[in-house]
């Protein structure tokens, strides 16, 4: 037995979950536990208490319903990429999932997870960011909705109090165009560079851009300099949004790439996306 | 209200048989296979979630057993290798492996296995499924190609 000593509990609540969160301030939630359990093995992670969330039956599932795809938070990776809902609202975000870890992490690995872990080089939060997805979210004090943009601080880091929990994840499914790609050293590792891009076509032009990269930067981040020079381009009229893109970002580099590395795989990225885009408004 | 304890007790179905034990919260599900059962085909390689020997399926899904701690499993049904033969006759898969010269140390093999049964369970894979499925796993010995072969091989005898 690798992880230290804690003492568990699997509340049938999620009000139980956050009282149990408050009462200890070394507490942390396990969801799929496919970041957490390796952390403790590591012993990179020392909580007192671990409180885990599979016994809430109201965590899981996946609902359209008024242009909001909800995923309850303790949905899988597998489930989503292969729900048949989510695959017909949504396929890029069922393709999305399928980029994560191996088949075997999927099983197990879940979407608030994820999100709540706010890996530097995980695919869900630029997804949301992207998308503007949001996070619902309750505490001891009740429930709140948090955006994308407001939840993510940094490497590892959410806005989250200590004693809330993710209860779910709403994107909006707006008609908008979804692209979402990566490029990893080997199959099914961290993604080097991943990139999520939302946007309008009106009229073969690019308009309404949300850009975001993970795993190339110390933290998932937005480009607004990239999506202001793509606003209202055709997707063949942008390179001003490819130099802005390999500039305002400031990239990372260690054993598994230069920072040079990753800013060209990002820009690499960045023009399928917009090849992509190229095809879909029909003048590629 | 749940009350936080350093021991849990887990009830789980392995293999087709029923155990009730009382573990540590903290003690993983591999080991609990190996340690408390003395299911040693299960096979520790990293012991975080990179090499999938480790591999085995809960309620058939293939999943790492070292990323899972003893008490997620609770209530569920595993199966690991040692289910797959009955008595001394190899499933066809196992079979397979051998014929094929899967196997050279063999570490890896039931991590393997278990993530191929999985996906010869869902249906008929193709070659391209098989090599995304057995992505998930490290071999060190037979440079891959006799293994996705062996599950080749395998789908294509499977009746479906
Ligand atoms: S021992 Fe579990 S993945 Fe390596
Ligand atoms: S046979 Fe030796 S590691 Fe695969």
């Amino acid at each position: 037995m690798k992880s230290p000593v804690f003492a568990y509990a699997a509340p049938n609540t999620v009000a139980e979950a956050c009282s149990l969160l408050a009462d200890d301030e070394d507490a942390k939630l396990l969801a799929g536990g496919q970041s957490l359990v390796p952390l403790l093995a590591l012993r990179l992670a020392a909580p007192t208490t671990l409180v885990d969330l599979r016994l809430v039956p109201a965590l899981t599932g996946i609902t359209h319903d008024q242009g909001v795809l909800r995923l309850g938070a303790m949905t899988t990776h597998r489930s989503i990429e292969r729900s048949p809902l989510v695959q017909d609202v949504a396929p890029a975000i069922a393709e999305a999932a399928a980029l994560i870890a191996h088949p075997q992490v999927r099983t197990r690995g879940t979407i608030g997870g994820a999100v709540a872990h706010a890996d530097a080089a995980a695919e869900w939060p630029a997804v949301l960011l992207a998308m503007d997805g949001h996070v619902e979210v309750t505490g001891t004090g009740g429930s709140r909705s948090i955006s994308a943009g407001d939840l993510f601080m940094g490497p590892f880091m959410t806005s989250l109090e200590p004693d809330e929990v993710i209860t779910s994840v709403s994107l909006p499914i707006d008609g908008r165009e979804i692209w979402v790609d990566e490029h990893q050293r080997r199959h099914g590792d961290y993604g080097l560079s991943i990139l999520a891009m939302t946007y309008q076509l009106s009229d073969g032009l690019i308009t309404d851009v949300r850009l975001a990269v993970a795993g190339a930067t110390g933290s998932v981040t937005r480009a607004p300099e990239a999506e202001a020079a793509l606003e209202g381009r055709a997707p063949a009229d942008s390179n001003d949004a490819i130099t802005a893109l390999a500039a305002e970002l400031s990239y990372t580099s260690d054993i598994h790439g230069s920072a040079d590395y990753r800013r060209d795989i990002t820009t690499t990225l960045f023009q399928r996306a917009l090849r992509a885009a190229g095809e879909r408004s029909g003048q590629a | 209200m749940t009350q936080p304890a350093e021991h849990v007790s887990v009830q789980v179905e392995v293999n087709g048989r029923r155990y009730q034990r009382s573990v540590m919260a903290r003690l993983t599900l591999s080991d609990f296979l190996r340690d408390e059962l003395g299911l040693t085909g299960t096979k520790v390689g990293c012991e975080h979630g990179v090499c999938g020997a480790c591999t085995i399926l809960i309620d058939d899904e293939p999943a790492r057993s070292c990323l899972m701690l003893t008490v997620q499993a609770d209530g569920k049904k595993i199966r690991t290798v040692e289910s797959l033969a009955s008595g001394r006759e190899m499933s066809p898969l196992q079979a397979c492996f051998q014929k094929h010269h899967a196997l050279q140390c063999g570490f890896c093999t039931a991590g393997f296995l278990m993530s191929a049964t999985a996906l010869l369970e869902e249906g008929q894979p193709t070659r391209e499924d098989i090599v995304e499925t057995l992505s998930g796993h490290y071999c060190r010995c037979t440079g891959y190609s006799p293994i996705i072969d062996a599950v080749e091989e395998a789908a294509a005898k499977e009746p479906s």
